[in-house]
């Protein structure tokens, strides 16, 4: 019995192996199998662990970049001359809408006018395989999703959304020069460029677990959140009003005279601000592209002239301020000069005349005032020019701005003192010369020139606006007031040349310029002139200094009769507006003859 | 360590010796507690339950809470971007270039010279100038010049003068007879 047990035991061992075999292959298994995972944790764990947890928390991760507001670009009275709202770009899943294309692309075109057959483009995919097209940019918010919404509702998928926001000039045209405008994803010029980073801001982002499809977050899962720092607003010096007022007429009469361009500038006499500062031909800020690309700069500010008469001004007040000269002096002006070079004459035919100082700005005598500035070596002349802020740039903030062209006084020959001393053979840009007659103005103290409100930093890191404004005295009082005695004559309807630049009620000085132009490609005068009326009101107590150039008006045009009447219009406007009313002081009495 | 514990013990033998006896511990026979388990058990489960489905719904209106926060920021979003809309449109509104078209429109113009009328004296400064048609801005610029081909120039017809015995006697004939030649050569 017990045999036949042992047998059947050792028969049932055979089929099933020995137990120790069993064990053995068991454990080889469980061995195996074991450092399988082992081998794995290896992998998740020690080789780049990161990016599989990048890879787990992507899943169902929602990103959002929270799009930073744009700073406006505001008046001095802020009011919003650049401003920025919430706009929406639409984008296409070419794999979604491809087959419904047609569709799709008529109710987009048709809500958003757009054009239809790029819109087809887009939602058909520009290339093999995409699936992200643009089909429009900057479409206003609201717009955008009630389109989508509609959309959503006619049952088509494919069509999505992102922040893109827009860029508004509310004025058009009004500043434009001085503002820029927007690429579609940078500023490319003006303000907007130069004050990008303070405007810009910076984007901030959001991330989160989302439920698939509608992104909405799940609760008590990771999310952060870095909030958008919004651009900061740019305050400018500008009055948005009086800016529009002063390029309308500035245009009319570039018109009217079929002028190559024309500039006008309207500054506060006491704090040197801005308050207008235009250019025609010019362009509207939310339609860059439709213009002239020559007429999107500061032709003000970027491009150089010689000034002509009106830097007679400076001559005359220098020689007063130095003692070497006075309004009632005498002058025998021969009818042509002859000088080492070339003989200089006036713009108006006379034999000898006898004029004093006075007589010689209010007629506009090349001949006299280079008689008069014979008191001068070229150094003291230049030196003063130099002090009335000639020949360097004026740093308001306008990008490009030339610095002008003046002749050191050590290298000046005494045939280019003659010229500069009637504003020819030098070259300024219109703030510069602004600026150099509202010293005039201010009694004698140049206040330098400012378009931003505050202070801010150019890209290039310079500092401007009218908390860095500087004040420094150039002549004495009584130069300045002297010098302004003189002006008044030059609108004097018997004895000026510009009366149509006089403001009913007001005591004006001023003075015309008419110059001839540089041709930049050849470097020579090409015939054409470039005319100017400057002045400021009330003479003997000024608020404001206007300055006009009008450049190559075609047919009969000059300083008084063509810039004069701009700067009457432009200065009656101001003069209304910030409520100044006349001073009843007595008009200017020098005799202009002798 | 045992012996503060021992210490009194055998004081309380040596005074009451009687009592301590008396106290003696016997074995007794285990109490079987009938108390009702169902109650505890019950209570236990509707614990458990109770939390899960608490939890359940604390899950569930937190989540709605997220929808109804995604709703709403969206509807924020909206509104939002509505009132720079309109924003906007107001700002266009009051574009300069506009105001001064609807009063030019009106027969407004601006002055050339400011006056000013003080309200307690009722008397004005400033030289009181006309504001005329001439005086009003160019707003808007001049229609662009059309090439050649879209701009032909006018052709004009010269009629030749009619002889003094075909000249009608009455004014009134003469005009109808002109206006019929000047449709006539409109015609051509």
């Amino acid at each position: 019995m017990p045999s036949t047990r042992a047998t059947g035991s050792a028969k049932r061992g055979a089929s099933r192996g020995a137990p120790m075999m069993r064990l053995r292959v068991g454990f080889v298994l469980i061995a195996m199998v074991l450092s399988f995972f082992g081998a794995r944790l290896v992998q998740l764990q020690g080789v780049d662990p990161q990016s599989y947890a990048v890879r787990a928390a992507a899943e169902g991760a929602a990103r959002v970049t929270l799009v930073a507001e744009r700073g406006d670009i505001l008046d001095r009275n802020g009011v919003p001359l650049a401003d920025s709202i919430k706009g929406k770009m639409v984008i296409a899943d070419p794999s979604l809408t491809a087959d419904r294309a047609p569709e799709i692309a008529r109710l987009l075109s048709d809500r958003l006018s757009i054009d239809y057959f790029k819109t087809l483009n887009a939602l058909r995919g520009r290339n093999e395989g995409s699936r992200y097209e643009y089909v429009a940019r900057r479409v206003p918010s609201t717009l955008a999703s009630d389109t989508l919404d509609e959309l959503d509702a006619a049952g088509f998928s494919g069509i999505s959304l992102q922040d893109d926001p827009i860029r508004d000039y509310p004025a058009g045209d009004v500043a434009a020069n001085l503002l820029g405008y927007m690429g579609t994803d940078e500023p490319l010029g003006g303000f907007e460029r130069t004050f990008d980073k303070q405007l810009a801001g910076v984007d901030g982002e959001a991330t989160w677990q989302s439920t698939s499809g509608r992104g909405v977050r799940i609760p008590l899962r990771e999310s952060t959140l870095r909030a958008a720092q919004n651009g900061t607003a740019l305050r400018t010096t500008i009055d948005r009003d009086l800016q529009w007022f002063t390029q309308k007429v500035l245009a009319q009469t570039v018109q009217q005279y079929s002028a190559a361009s024309g500039s006008a500038i309207v500054m506060d006499t006491r704090t040197g601000e801005i308050l207008a500062l235009a250019d025609v031909p010019t362009f509207d800020a939310n339609k860059p592209g439709e213009a002239d690309e020559d007429d999107l700069g500061s032709r003000a500010m970027n491009d150089t002239y010689e000034p002509g008469s009106v830097e007679k001004v400076l001559t005359a007040s220098s020689l007063i301020d130095a003692g070497k000269a006075f309004p009632r002096q005498r002058f025998k002006v021969p009818g042509v000069l002859q000088r080492q070079d070339r003989p200089i004459g006036d713009w108006f035919d006379h034999g000898m005349i006898r004029l004093t100082l006075a007589g010689i700005i209010a007629k506009s005598s090349n001949i006299g005032t280079v008689l008069a500035a014979d008191a001068f070596s070229p150094p003291q002349l230049v030196s003063y020019l130099q002090r009335f802020g000639l020949g360097q740039k004026t740093n308001i903030g306008v990008r490009g701005e030339t610095p002008g062209i003046l002749t050191p006084g050590e290298v000046m020959t005494s045939q280019t003192k003659d010229r500069v001393a009637f504003g020819q053979s030098l070259s300024v840009n219109v703030a510069q010369m602004a600026a150099a007659v509202n010293t005039v103005a201010n009694g004698g103290v140049r206040v330098s020139p400012s378009l931003i409100e505050g202070s801010a930093v150019t890209d290039d890191g310079t500092t401007v606006g009218t908390d860095v404004a500087t004040r420094t005295r150039v002549i004495s009082k009584e130069a300045a007031r002297a010098t302004a005695k003189m002006m008044e004559k030059v609108v004097d309807p018997e004895d000026g040349v510009a009366p149509r630049a006089q403001v009913p009620g007001y005591l004006v000085a001023g003075k015309t310029g008419t110059a001839q132009r540089v041709n930049p490609d050849t470097g020579l005068y090409d015939g054409s002139t470039s005319v100017s009326f400057g002045g400021f009101a009330p003479a003997d107590d000024a608020r404001f200094t206007v300055y006009v150039v009008i450049h190559a008006p075609k047919g009969e045009a000059g300083g008084g009769s063509t810039a004069g009447p701009v700067f009457s219009r432009i200065m009656g406007y101001v003069l209304g507006r910030y409520g100044v009313e006349p001073t009843g002081g007595k008009p200017s009495r020098l005799p202009v003859e002798w | 360590m045992s012996s503060p514990v021992l210490q009194p013990r055998t004081r309380v033998t040596r005074i009451a010796q009687e009592a301590v006896d008396r106290a003696r511990l016997t074995v007794v026979p285990r109490v079987r507690s009938r108390a009702p388990r169902v109650p505890f058990v019950t209570l236990v489960s509707l614990v458990l339950v109770g939390g899960i489905v608490g939890l359940l719904l604390f899950n569930t209106s937190m989540q709605q809470a997220s929808f109804t926060a995604s709703a709403l920021e969206g509807e924020a979003d909206t509104l939002a971007a509505r009132e720079q809309t309109l924003r906007m449109e107001l700002d266009e509104l009051r574009n300069p270039q506009r105001v001064a078209q609807q009063a030019q429109e009106m027969g407004m113009v601006i002055p050339t010279a400011p006056v000013f009328l003080d309200l307690q004296t009722g008397k004005t400064s400033g030289v009181r100038t006309p504001a005329t048609r001439e005086d009003a801005l160019r707003l808007l610029p001049p229609a662009p010049v059309k090439p050649a081909v879209l701009a032909p120039a006018p052709t004009t017809v010269v009629v030749p003068a009619p002889s003094a015995a075909e000249q009608p006697t009455t004014p009134a004939t003469d005009s109808t007879a002109t206006q019929k030649q000047a449709r006539k050569n409109r015609n051509r």
